[in-house]
């Protein structure tokens, strides 16, 4: 049986693909969009936006929260991303565990946070503020990482389980981001999914990533590997039943190329937990 | 030694990534084969490039203009000089067609600094707020007593544009992919719109539209433009001029709605 908010299988919604959506409707059970892609005065991402959002349940997906940084929260951020909610009403919203900036400048990067009890702190507050201000809970995404911080005192999935304890938030899981920093930290990727508290994750993302040997950059310019298909097959194992989406960035193929790629995890979450439920959703 | 707070640690991290300084790499764990400096450089890289896209992709006829190694040279120290302090990526290279006007070898060709400036007027354009527009019917429902106190608005996306060189020339030849003709001093104001289709256009303006137009900005009424328009053209029939202008407007959708 699927959970009553599984949204089916998704695709981020990307420019390139604004007008074929539009015209052609394709078997897609949900759209995420990039909140900050729309934090614009009107023109036609807007238009789009509002058009594709008439056929298609919508999440919202940002990169610009910064709920790691010492700094103070950025209240016109919180004020346009409320006006937006408002605009299209998503299903959810999510961004990183992470921070961007400090001291007045913006890495627009999702950069670490130290895994320890001062980070947690800190991070807990925040995001009930962010939940307060807005009115609902958040999702909160793991990060790829490069670099662990000799401060850190637990392990990511630790960190993350205390987070979403003490904030009441949910975790949007990143299949391939987890790939990722195993590969990159040398820890099991499987270590970190059955570390993870069942019930708590509402989302997940695949999405591919570069391979040099040594380490792996989240680049979500390719295809989704193999190695993440695997880790997918045992995610869902752990979590049954959880709203999927291919987050592609960069190099974007046709959207008919994304479509088969939805189907493999269609697929694969078919012969994983069975046939119910798995058909095209959306009727729209 | 004291543990580094969350502040402190990214305090060090942003000034690794800003100014290179390397306090940070004693914060940062030795694992496996990957050496902390290069854990840290992929950061350093990923932000570079990240600034530099963003320049690419918004100024993409200034980059042709350019050329690849110039074009480059720019975007470094563009980067270098201007770390973002904005939210959203949108802004960032707001601040380029000013840094182009004094950075040397750059403010040596004026003309590369206007094309960074029609560039970004051409974003203005495209994502300025949406309004309702005055259409031909709603023209002809306004009442005939109430014609010269008409004050009309323009549409948000909205810009007018003044340059001393062959700037949009030489940004329409790169477009249509053909060499510019060498940059020549000559004075044009253009109009930049954002029209019923949502696309983005413009067109150069003659004396009389801008003065026109520069009339409607500082709030001046239709009675105003007409006499404007019969001082400067005394031989016309002003109201047929008068019309032909605003139907132009109109059908170009540069006119927002009456309310």
């Amino acid at each position: 049986m699927t959970p009553e908010h599984f949204l089916g299988f998704g695709l981020g919604l990307r420019t390139d693909h604004f007008q074929e959506v539009i015209d052609t409707k394709p078997k897609v059970d949900w759209f995420e969009v990039v909140s900050e892609n729309f934090m614009v005065d009107g023109g036609k991402p807007k238009h789009y936006l509002h058009a594709i959002r008439e056929h298609y349940p919508m999440v919202m997906h940002g990169v610009s929260l910064s709920i790691g940084s010492t700094e103070t929260l950025n209240l016109d951020y919180l004020r346009q991303l409320k006006v937006l909610v408002n605009e299209i009403q998503p299903e959810w919203i999510s961004d990183h565990l992470c921070w961007t900036g400090a001291h007045k400048s913006n890495s627009h990067d999702l950069l670490p946070l130290p895994y320890n009890d001062e980070a947690i702190n800190h991070v807990v507050d925040r995001i009930n503020q962010v939940q307060e201000f807005l009115g609902r809970n958040i999702l909160m995404e793991n990060v790829s990482s490069y670099l662990t911080y000799t401060t850190s005192e637990m392990s990511e999935w630790e960190f993350l389980n205390e987070v979403v304890k003490r904030s009441g938030c949910q975790i949007l899981l990143d299949i391939n981001n987890i790939y990722v920093s195993a590969r990159n930290h040398n820890f099991s990727a499987l270590d970190y999914l059955n570390g993870i508290d069942k019930g708590s994750v509402r989302q997940f993302h695949l999405a591919g990533h570069t391979d040099y040997g040594d380490y792996v950059i989240d680049t979500h310019d390719h295809d989704v590997a193999d190695s993440v298909w695997d880790l997918y097959r045992q995610a869902l194992q752990r979590f049954g039943w959880i709203s999927t989406m291919i987050e592609r960035d960069d190099n974007i193929p046709p959207l008919s190329d994304l479509l088969t790629e939805l189907d493999m995890a269609r697929n694969i979450a078919r012969q994983t937990l069975g046939q119910h439920n798995c058909e095209f959703i959306n009727n729209g | 030694m004291d543990k580094l707070t969350l502040s402190a640690l990214q305090k060090e991290m942003m000034s690794f990534l800003l100014e290179d300084n390397k306090s940070i790499e004693s914060h940062v764990v030795k694992q496996g084969n990957i050496s902390k400096q290069l854990r840290l450089n992929i950061y350093k890289n990923a932000y570079q490039a990240r600034l530099k896209e963003v320049i690419d992709n918004d100024h993409q006829m200034l980059g042709l203009y350019l050329g690849d190694d110039l074009f480059d040279k720019m975007a470094t120290e563009y980067v270098r000089d201007f770390p973002s302090n904005y939210t959203s990526l949108r802004q960032y290279a707001d601040r380029l067609p000013a840094f182009l006007s004094t950075q040397p070898p750059f403010s040596d060709h004026p003309i590369i600094s206007e094309l960074a400036h029609f560039e970004r007027l051409l974003l203005v354009a495209f994502d300025a707020a949406d309004a309702a527009i005055i259409t031909r019917d709603k023209l002809q429902d306004i009442c005939h007593d109430d014609w010269p106190n008409l004050v009309f608005h323009f549409h948000p996306s909205v810009q007018l544009a003044h340059f001393n060189w062959n700037t949009v020339e030489s940004w329409q030849a790169l477009k249509s992919e053909q060499a510019p003709e060498p940059a020549t001093e000559k004075k044009s104001t253009w109009l930049l719109w954002r029209n019923n289709e949502r696309l983005t256009e413009f067109r150069s303006l003659s004396e009389q539209e801008l003065m026109l137009i520069n009339m409607i900005l500082s709030g001046e009424n239709f009675s105003s433009l007409c006499e404007h328009l019969f001082t400067s053209s005394p031989d016309d029939d002003v109201s047929s001029l008068a019309l032909q202008y605003l139907l132009n407007w109109l059908d170009q959708g540069i006119l927002r709605d009456i309310t």
